[in-house]
Parts: structure tokens; sequence; C-alpha cells
């Protein structure tokens, strides 16, 4: 069972003594960050911070070293050939950029992604389709939310790109990218995988999954902010052509022309955030050092405990499955009639909880269903059910006066 | 509404706290989208209400539960009440501005900017009369139908008139004396002083000041001014009075001869019944271009009075 006692330890802002401590319920979000990952970013600043991959200093052939690791761990997390796959951004929305704007996409093409993607997997296939004609088919999913297989088997044909999410921030509904995967192949389509949302909640091995791209981000995984990644299968990434350009991209250049670097420091123009990504490099070691069967132990108790409380409040309505077990570490919902924003604000007010409301940066799947917001409960590792009590305890008292 | 009323109270606010200015700019942003007839989508509205809620909701349920139904209602109701109180306080502020008390002119109501009331305190008349004492009524003071010209009167270039009925006796005659003596000088005003015998028997005080007048002209004002601003226990004996007019080198004889006389009784006598027509009800009483100011009011209400703009 997981040690959440011990966990919250590691959590500064949890253990603020004499002051506000949140009862943090929006990792959907952004995650808390453990002392160990801002220590090591500290450290960096602290303790010698250099360049990577051009200065011969000491300071840094160290710098260079450690982001290298980092990179060796990202990809053993993922369960990558090599690091070489694993290319560095500022978060998942620029890996979809990257990857959207970089695979040589032209009028005509067929990209898929389902009816409750994130903005960020949204955008920017809807701004190439404005820029250069590609064409976006958007897969209905199920009724209670669930991925339909029948829908996207239907309309797979002809695409070139299947980009889906593999948890949804909205509801939570984990899709199952390996059959998505299989079909995707089969038909001759790229799977590109938006994995922000279920990277600190399940393990994702991108071989077993066979996914040829996948996007995430550090915040939503115990680490920093402005930190993000690309992963691609080796191959495939020779193929892109790089999307931002500039510094530490070329091995030379001249006035009148460049050369390229190799895959992937060709995708990583500029100096890059390498305190994040020592940070990012620390929140998978501690990730890593739990127990994803315990994790997602965990989290299958509290969503269980939290939707069948809220099932018992009629006015309630949960957006996905009912069963708590199929919507991961999110229970979001919304009453007919009510700015959720005034309820969230509440929560905060009365007892310091901290929840999202609003449309969740999907708006597209609110102006589908006519829903004016919702609220969205998401736990991580460091939630206690005592925590999950107080908010249900302070959610009956604000539904009284309604 | 509760965005206007949002906007008012952390405009206000925001002016001393930059915590608040942030919530004035969300409510102005919410209230230029209504003006220009769009949603306010900004959702201010509800991180107010929200905020309003959870403080009344432990305390009682059946309240939010009340305030989260009337909320639109009670919002314009708290709008009304605070045009209502602001209208109210703006125009306290002007009418102590310009007439030295909040509630107008001559009013002896509470005054926050006034609080003890200095402003209109005044002599009664009257046999038990006493310095400090605050009128509970009011009168239609008027100079229509006063026969002011056995009054002594400094005529000036300027075309106000100041007509000042006061008590050497008075305190609060003496204490705003200076300040007309300044108006008179800055605002070259007309100017004429009555001596009213409001606190004990200060007519032989007048009936000297009217010989005065009548023997040495101008130096009237000279010894009108000692009479108010010197020292109040020894002008007020009546053995010194020979003493004062020594100093301004008067000659006691004649000045005595003259406030003896049975014309000049006579004519103190009429000029006090004379100054009753006016419904004076206390000292000090001052008319400038007609309009009555009662009580020590402060400088800038006398300068008002004859500014064409109230400020200039």
């Amino acid at each position: 069972m997981l040690d959440v006692n011990k966990i919250r330890e590691d959590f500064s802002v949890l253990n603020r003594r004499g002051s506000y401590i949140p009862i943090y319920f929006d990792s959907a979000c952004m995650s808390l960050k453990p002392d160990q990952v801002v220590k090591v970013m500290d450290d960096y600043y602290k303790e010698g911070f250099a360049c990577v991959g051009r200065s011969a200093h000491r300071s840094g052939v160290q710098a260079t070293k450690k982001v290298k690791e980092v990179r060796g761990i990202v990809a053993k997390f993922i369960n990558a050939k090599n690091e070489n796959e694993i290319i560095f951004t500022r978060n998942t929305t620029e890996s979809i950029n990257l990857f959207a704007n970089s695979v040589g996409l032209s009028k005509g093409d067929i990209v898929l992604i389902t009816d409750k993607e994130h903005n960020s997997n949204l955008i920017p296939w809807l701004f190439l389709r404005d820029k250069i004609g590609i064409i976006v088919k958007i897969i209905p999913c199920n009724g209670d939310g669930t991925f339909s297989i029948d829908n996207f088997s239907e309309m797979i044909s002809g695409a070139k790109i299947v980009s889906v999410v593999h948890t949804s921030n909205l509801d939570g509904v984990t899709n199952p990218i390996k059959e998505i995967s299989q079909i995707a192949h089969k038909n001759g389509a790229l799977i590109f995988v938006d994995g922000a949302q279920g990277m600190a909640h399940k393990k994702i091995d991108v071989r077993d999954l066979d996914i040829d791209f996948l996007a995430f981000s550090g915040h939503k995984m115990l680490g920093p902010t402005g930190t993000g990644v690309l992963y691609g299968k080796a191959s495939l990434l020779e193929k892109l052509t790089p999307f931002m350009v500039g510094g530490n991209t070329v091995s030379n250049s001249t006035y009148t022309n460049y050369e390229f670097l190799g895959v992937p420091d060709k995708f990583e123009a500029g100096l890059q955030d390498y305190a994040g990504i020592l940070g990012l490099g620390e929140a998978i070691k501690y990730l890593n050092n739990l127990d994803w069967e315990e994790i997602e132990e965990h989290e299958l108790k509290l969503n269980t405990y939290l939707t069948e409380e809220l099932k018992k409040i009629s006015k309630i309505k949960i957006i996905g499955p009912e069963n708590g077990a199929e919507r991961s570490s999110v229970v979001n919902f919304y009453i007919e009639g009510v700015d959720m924003n005034k309820i969230a604000i509440m929560l905060d007010e009365m007892a310091n909880v901290e929840v999202r409301s609003g449309r969740h940066c999907v708006h597209s799947w609110f102006e589908d269903k006519k829903i004016y917001n919702s609220l969205r409960v998401s736990f991580s590792i460091y939630n206690t059910m005592e925590e999950a009590e107080i908010f249900i305890t302070n959610l009956n008292k604000i539904m009284k006066i309604l | 509404m509760p965005c206007v009323i949002a906007l008012i109270i952390f405009g206000i606010i925001g002016i001393f706290s930059a915590s608040h200015r942030d919530l004035a700019k969300e409510a102005f942003s919410c209230v230029f989208k209504r003006i220009t007839l769009r949603p306010c989508d900004t959702g201010f509205k509800e991180k107010i209400k929200g905020k309003v809620l959870s403080k009344i909701i432990n305390r009682s349920t059946f309240l939010a539960r009340m305030v989260n139904r009337h909320y639109e209602v009670l919002s314009w109701v708290f709008f009304v009440l605070m045009i209502g109180s602001t209208f109210w306080v703006f125009s306290g502020v002007y009418k102590f501005y310009v007439y030295g008390s909040c509630n107008g002119l001559n009013q002896s109501g509470f005054c926050a900017f006034d609080p003890s009331g200095e402003n209109n305190k005044v002599t009664t008349l009257g046999d038990n009369s006493t310095c400090g004492i605050t009128p509970a009524t009011e009168s239609s003071l008027t100079l229509k139908g006063v026969d002011l010209s056995s009054f002594v009167r400094k005529t000036n270039i300027g075309k106000d008139e100041v007509v000042v009925i006061g008590c050497y006796a008075c305190d609060y005659s003496r204490k705003v004396y200076p300040d007309i003596l300044k108006l008179i000088e800055n605002k070259k005003a007309n100017y004429t002083f009555a001596s009213y015998p409001a606190k004990g028997d200060t007519t032989f005080l007048a009936e000297a000041g009217y010989c005065v007048n009548k023997i040495y002209g101008e130096k009237y004002w000279e010894f009108n001014k000692y009479l108010l601003e010197g020292e109040k226990d020894f002008i007020l004996d009546k053995s010194n009075l020979n003493k004062i007019l020594e100093i301004f080198n008067f000659d006691i004889k004649k000045v005595n001869e003259c406030s003896n006389s049975t014309e000049v009784k006579t004519i103190v006598e009429n000029q006090a019944k004379e100054l009753k027509k006016t419904n004076i009800y206390g000292t000090p009483t001052i008319f400038i271009n007609g309009k009555a100011f009662v009580g020590p009011k402060p400088y800038r209400v006398y300068r008002s009075a004859m500014n064409k703009y109230i400020f200039f």
C-alpha cells in the first residue's frame, strides 16, 4: 500500500507549519513538486551551472553529462530504445507543435483526433488545416466518454496521422492505445500520443504500446514547469525536418549555408532549461522509486470514494464513465445552471480545497455538449482519504444553499 | 450590478492597496463589457459571489441560501444604498466646506468633520445666556427692515457687504473677529460692526464705541479691535474704561460725557431693538450680502460666501 504520509513529508508545501496548507486537488493541471526535485534545480544554480554541449570547461562538461544522464533516465522511463529518441521541449504543447510542423504534412493529408482532445492536441491541427489545407477528422467517443474502436475503425482509412490523448484530462479515461496503434499502423498511419495527463499515474511503455511519437510535460508528473519531452522512434525522427532552428542545431554554418546536427540536437534550438531538465530527471527517479500498482490502487480508492459520494447528490452529473475505476485520477462534474467557478472559490475559501473549475482547455467538448463549465477534482500520490472527505463535507454544505 | 459595486469599492480600496487593484481591473473589464452590450464572461461576478457566500455559509446555511438566491436583488439594494450614502457624504463635505456644518447652514446636528460642533456654537440671548450653548431652534435671520444707519460702517472699494453682530463678552464673537478682519482686508468689503450685549452688561462699551466713532471717526476701528481682542476681564470691568480710552489718547472726559448723554443711551438702546428685528438668537451672527452665518465659522466659509464660484 502506498505510504502517503511518508510521501507527503517530501512536499514542503504540505508541511508548512502555521500557514496555509492547501488540500490540493488540481494535479491534472499541475502536480506538486517534491523537495528532491527542487533541490536538484537549486543545486544546479548554486553549485556550478554552465551551457550544455558547448563549453569545454569542467562545469560545462559536468552539466552536459548530467543532462545526458536525464535523457537516458527519460528514455528508460518510457522504455525507448535509446536516449537519442528523447527531445527536450518546454511542454507537451511545444512537443505537439514540433511534431505537427515537422512531420511534413501537405494539403489533403488526413489527421484523426478524438472529440475530447486538450487544446494542445486540437489547435495545432486546426491551425495547419487553415494554413496548408490538411483535413482534421474528429473521432466521436462513446456516450460515456470511452474510446470508440468502431468509430475509429470506420474513419482510419486514408489517415496519415492518428493523434490521440493517452489519458484524458477531461474525464480521466485512458484510451486503448495499444489497440489504436495496431489499427493505425495496419492502415499506414502514424500514431502520436498526448501523454501529458497519464505519465504520473500509469506506466507507459512506448515499445509495448508501439507508439510512434509521444509527448508529455514535466509539470504534471512532479517535475518543474517549462519542461517537456517529445519521444519519437529513431527512424521516424530522422525523417522530421526541424521546426525551430538556430543555436546548437547545426554543426557548422557559413553566410550562405548550414549543416544540421543529428537527432535530437537539431530539434533543440537555443539554450535549454537545464535546471528544469535536471528536475525532470529527479521527478522520474522519484516516481521510479514508487510501485505503479500501488499508485493505481491508491488513486482507485480515492476515485471510488469520491464517485460514490458524488452519486448521492442528485443534482451532480459526472463527466465520463460512472465507474470511478475507469477515470484514473480525475473526477469531473457539473451542475445544470450553476457556474462551477463559484463552487471552486467557495471550496477554497471554506476549507483550502483547491480544485479546477472551467473548461479545462477542452472548450470544444463543452461547446459541443452545451455545458457551461465543470469542476474537476484531480489527485495524485500525495492526496489522502481525509482530504477527500473534507472535500465531500464542504461540497455537501454548499449544495444545501444552491 | 455586483460588478458596478465592486468597481467602485475596489477602485477606491485599490488606490491604497495593490492587492485590490487587480480586482478593480477585473470589475472594470466586466462593467465595460456590459456597457458595450457584451456578456460579462470574466467570471468576476461568480468569484465575488463565491467569496461572499463562503464567509456566510459557516455562520448560517439559511442566510447563505437566501443571499445566493437573491444575490442580484441584494446587489441592487446595496447599490442604491451606496449611491445614497455617497451622495449624502459628498453633500456633507460640500456643506461642511461652504457652511462649516455637514448638515447645512447654521445647522447644529452632529457633523463628523466638526464633532464638537465648534463651528456652530453661539452665545444665546437672554438674561442667563452662556457662551458655548448650541442653538436648539432655527430662525429666519434677515436684515430686511433693520435700520443699521446708526452703526459704524466702514466703506471699502468692494461690493460685498458684511454685517457682524457680536458681543464683546462672548468668546465666540472674539474668536471669529480676526477672521472677519482678514476677510474685510482681503475682499475689500464694506463692513458694519454691531455690538449686541448677549452676555452680561456690555452696553457701556457700545456707548463708548459710538462716541469714539462720533468724535474720532476711523480711530473707532482700532478701539473696537482692542475691545474684541484685548484681555477680556480687564475690558469688561467698567472701571477700566477710562484706562482703555487713555491707551488710545482719547479725551476721557469728552467720551464719557458723550456716553452718558441721554441721546447716546437712547441710540444704543434703539440699536439693540433694531438688531432684534433680525431674529438673532445668538452671537456672533454674521451677515454676508444678507446671508446669515451663526457661530464662529472657519474663514473659508466666509470667503466662499463672497467668492463667485465658491472656491474662487
